[in-house]
């Protein structure tokens, strides 16, 4: 897709509108009252608080897979779901 | 993007598949050392983000980035020219796999799909941990 290369301000403002949906909490906010500003730091820190969880259950699932407790049969149902 | 049941499924066999092998890899139940348990938890932490850029493949910047990372090939370069510092952005791409070679727009439409992909991994792992507490058998 071709685009000049001068991307405006607004452009980016809507685009980062887009991402407001997707933070926790948003639903309970009224759209028109938050920032751009605002929604990319929201943003900065839901990635990091995400980054930390996939850090915490990797280690959780690091003493379950030692232990050898996961069972085959409910993997195979989740993989079916 | 995707059906999102479609990519969940992916994400889920992936990484489930990588477990496995994972618990090959493991050494039988006598407690481990410190160092050794660490070693563990880094192998599912890689095993996370692997499955997730393989599951996603090229098709997105941020995976190949990471795809990139496994492989260990060199960082794509950096970004100077496009990236809008007004709203924050720059410190947005440090977080994004491969944002510092995004123009504005890329970073936002990737950090889109990468936050979905993220949390879909998470329920995943979340639903691993939750499905295997009474059963004893053996993965």
């Amino acid at each position: 897709m071709t685009r000049s290369s001068r991307i405006t301000e607004d452009e980016i403002n809507d685009l980062i509108l887009k991402l407001h949906p997707l933070l926790p909490d948003s639903s309970s906010r009224c759209n028109t009252k938050v920032s751009a500003s605002k929604i990319v730091k929201e943003t900065c820190n839901y990635l990091k608080k995400l980054h930390k969880e996939v850090d915490d259950l990797s280690e959780r699932l690091s003493h379950r897979l030692a232990s050898g407790n996961v069972d085959e049969d409910t993997i195979r149902a989740l993989l079916r779901r | 993007m995707k059906n999102p049941n479609t990519l969940k499924k992916k994400l889920a066999s992936r990484f489930l598949k990588a477990m496995k092998k994972l618990k090959y890899k493991m050494s039988p139940s006598p407690p481990a050392s410190i160092a050794e348990k660490k070693r563990r938890h880094r192998a599912v932490r890689a095993a996370a983000y692997a499955s997730m850029a393989s599951a996603v493949g090229p098709r997105r910047a941020w995976s190949r980035a990471l795809l990139r990372k496994m492989k260990g090939r060199k960082r794509a370069r950096r970004n100077p020219g496009n990236m809008n510092t007004r709203f924050g952005l720059n410190h947005l791409c440090d977080i994004v796999p491969g944002g510092e070679a995004m123009d504005s727009c890329s970073l936002l439409n990737e950090t889109a799909h990468y936050i979905k992909c993220l949390v879909a991994q998470v329920q995943i792992m979340r639903e691993i941990l939750h499905s295997s507490s009474s059963s004893s058998t053996i993965l």
